[in-house]
């Protein structure tokens, strides 16, 4: 059993909070969640991994075959599809705040407080 | 051909549908297709809500029911007296909210039903869900059509704001939870909540107590606990009347609800029920405190929110039936009164261009019927004995050990006496026309629409205060909802309606009464509520070094709430490590 995948996801994950948590920049914070969600990509795909694992389509293969987790697929694909409809809104808001503003930075935005 | 699915296909199909004719068809058209789809929703969640009285549902989609003791492969929603009036409740705060924007909302191609309804189908989905994985993706779904709900007047700065925080605040959180599935998945290999609670049996090691953090902390997102709340102010001062009563009616509340679905099918861990009560006690007061200092009226309303949160947090944190009940008593009876209450806010951007406290002072005197809503809603949400959010707030306190009494009692008079003190002012015409300690807030651009329906929008606002006062004095609802609740907390039940198909169901053994000091608490949480009002009108008269003193107090609270999402992030982060922490020395 290797830990590095785990870690990695960690690290990846931490990296993209940070990066939220210091930037300046609305478009950078997109992609910041964006990174964030690899991370999730990352632990799922780990979790259903096996070692010498071929990908898990039946048709071609014998059925005595090691495959990885086909579970673990499928949710990283609708968590992909979930990331796009967020990133792309994330987007949006940025793209339409900076039309009105004419800044990014979050800071200089931010009018709602208290 | 079951009905369960019909609740989240209907608002979904009829969504959908309306987003591709919606350029052809006349706008009227489109609106009623809206409301009727809505409210075909609510009408078959009612159904499910009786036909779940003596059993638990299961519908396992394309038909992959797995037979007794084989493991689940299916999707199955689960659906058991909690999860479908949670359902129905939210379908039909979504025909209200449809119903209200008839005229409020002018737009194009019918975008609003659309997105509404697409929530709609979420927020019913995630009630009824009965796979971890299930209930992330209905997460996702309704979230991001509350973002796009929260920027919907896509011209107003603040708006685009409140959305950008909102949605990165919220994605992470879903974040959090996909995390936390994927450790359970790993360790169980299964996502339905039967089976996961099964494999997981008693076994709590270090994983699960992880698995458990990352789902919580993510659902608290959701659920505005401190300190993963700062999203919900900026998204109510930012987000049209009607989505307002939305998110505080009902989308919040399904945050503690998965709260509690997967603590009693799953986990059911030891040494959680501090932590919980301590978050809810510190999100009631400190909501409570930040009302307070408001004084655009929906941000006012929104920490009220915060507050009530808290409150529910208590009562589901405390892990037993009649918690749990009181819990889901004070959702609805706080998500009607609170719903009146923005709707109302709605009513006064229309009539008067303005939702700021001060500068509406006495304008609103023409406006009796709003007025009366507002105190209606007001009161409901004070606790008045036999009325509104008593019986919830009562349960809660009277299954809780005695420091929870006078918490709920002061964060309740706290936050309905600002929101009295809002009303007197506007209303009334009462107090000073300035207040130095209340936030200066961006205004609201009054919504430039055609002849909207005022009449209408006033006569929902007052439907749903009056929903909420008499909902709290049914006799016999309060009795059907701790059965419910009794059912909820019910583990083996659970695992036995999915796994073995055994639909049992049985009642509470003993039921409620009221008791003497529930009435006492209320009275003084009534009483409190109107001195605290009286308090607030004319604070301005207290001598120069209490008000200082105030203003001194005041200062790092409404620093902290920056509006930056970054800060809102790092927040984020240090619940996290601090409710995994104490998770990982407690709970067992």
């Amino acid at each position: 059993v290797t830990y590095l995948p785990y870690a990695l996801a960690i690290v990846v994950f931490t990296a993209a909070l940070f990066g939220i948590a210091i930037s300046d920049n609305l478009v950078h914070i997109a992609v910041c969640v964006s990174v964030a969600q690899s991370a999730t990509y990352i632990l799922l795909l780990a979790i259903g991994y096996k070692d010498h694992g071929t990908s898990p389509v039946f048709s071609d293969i014998p059925s005595k075959r090691t495959t990885v987790d086909p579970v673990v697929q499928a949710l990283t694909l609708t968590d992909i599809v979930v990331s796009v409809a967020v990133v792309a809104l994330l987007l949006a808001f940025a793209v339409k705040s900076y039309e009105m503003t004419g800044t990014l930075d979050p800071a200089e935005l931010a009018e709602l407080k208290g | 051909m079951s009905l369960v699915p019909l609740v989240v296909a209907v608002p979904f199909a009829a969504g959908t549908l309306i987003a591709i004719v919606g350029k052809w068809i006349p706008p009227r058209i489109a609106d009623v297709a809206g409301i009727g789809a809505a409210a075909a929703s609510t009408v078959l969640a009612a159904i499910l809500v009786s036909r779940t009285a003596h059993r638990t549902l299961v519908y396992w989609f394309g038909g992959w029911r797995p037979k007794v003791g084989q493991f689940p492969v299916g999707i199955s929603f689960t659906v058991d007296r909690f999860g479908a009036g949670l359902a129905c409740f939210a379908c039909a705060l979504v025909t209200v909210a449809l119903l209200y924007s008839w005229r409020y909302l002018e737009e194009e191609h019918g975008l609003f039903e659309v997105i509404a309804l697409l929530f709609c189908a979420g927020m019913a989905g995630f009630a009824l869900s009965g796979d971890l994985f299930n209930m992330f993706v209905f997460f996702e779904l309704m979230g991001v059509a509350a973002y796009a709900l929260t920027a919907y007047q896509v011209e107003e700065e603040p708006a685009l704001q409140a959305a950008f925080n909102f949605a990165v605040s919220n994605t992470i959180g879903s974040f959090l939870v996909l995390l936390g599935l994927a450790l359970v998945y790993g360790r169980t290999g299964s996502l339905n909540l039967a089976e996961l609670g099964q494999r997981l049996g008693t076994r709590h090691d270090g994983l699960v107590v992880v698995a458990f953090t990352l789902l919580v902390c993510g659902f608290f997102v959701k659920a505005a606990i401190v300190p993963f709340h700062f999203w919900l102010a900026d998204a109510h001062a930012a987000a049209p009347a009607p989505v307002c009563l939305l998110f505080s009616g009902v989308m919040v509340e399904l945050g503690l609800y998965a709260v509690a679905r997967i603590y009693w099918t799953v986990f059911a861990l030891h040494g959680v029920r501090p932590v919980l009560l301590v978050l809810g006690a510190v999100t009631a007061v400190g909501g409570a405190y930040m009302c307070v200092m408001q004084r655009h009226l929906k941000r006012l309303l929104a920490y009220g929110t915060i507050s009530e949160a808290g409150c529910m947090l208590i009562g589901t944190g405390l892990l037993s039936h009649d918690g749990t009940a009181g819990a889901a008593l004070t959702v609805l009876a706080h998500g009607l009164a609170k719903g009146s209450l923005f709707l109302a806010c709605g009513v006064l951007l229309v009539c008067l261009g303005e939702v700021d406290e001060l500068e509406l002072h006495g304008r609103g005197r023409e406006l009796r019927v709003l007025g009366v809503t507002w105190l209606l809603g007001a009161i409901a949400l004070a606790s008045p004995p036999f009325a509104g959010t008593f019986t919830g707030h009562a349960l809660i306190e009277d299954s809780g050990p005695g420091w929870v009494a006078p918490v709920l009692a002061f964060a309740t008079i706290v936050s309905t006496g600002a929101i009295l003190r809002a009303g007197a002012r506007v209303f009334l015409g009462l107090g000073p026309r300035n207040d130095p300690l209340l936030s200066e807030e961006p205004r609201e651009s009054p919504a430039s629409r055609e002849n909207p329906s005022v009449a209408l929008m006033t006569a929902l606002a007052l439907a749903l205060a009056i929903g909420g006062l008499v909902i709290g004095a049914l006799p016999g609802f309060a009795v059907a909802v701790e059965d419910a609740a009794h059912v909820f907390v019910d583990r083996h039940a659970y695992l036995a309606a999915v796994l073995q198909h055994q639909p049992v169901v049985h009642e509470a053994p003993s039921h409620w009464v009221t008791t003497t000091s529930s009435v006492v608490w209320a009275v003084a949480t009534l009483l409190g509520s109107c001195g605290w009002a009286v308090f607030g009108l004319y604070r301005e008269q207290l001598p120069q070094p209490a008000k200082v003193a105030m203003a001194a107090v005041a200062r790092p609270f409404r620093a902290v709430h920056s509006g930056h999402i970054g800060d809102y992030v790092t927040w984020l982060v240090f619940g996290v490590a601090v409710v995994g922490g104490v998770f990982a020395l407690t709970a067992s």
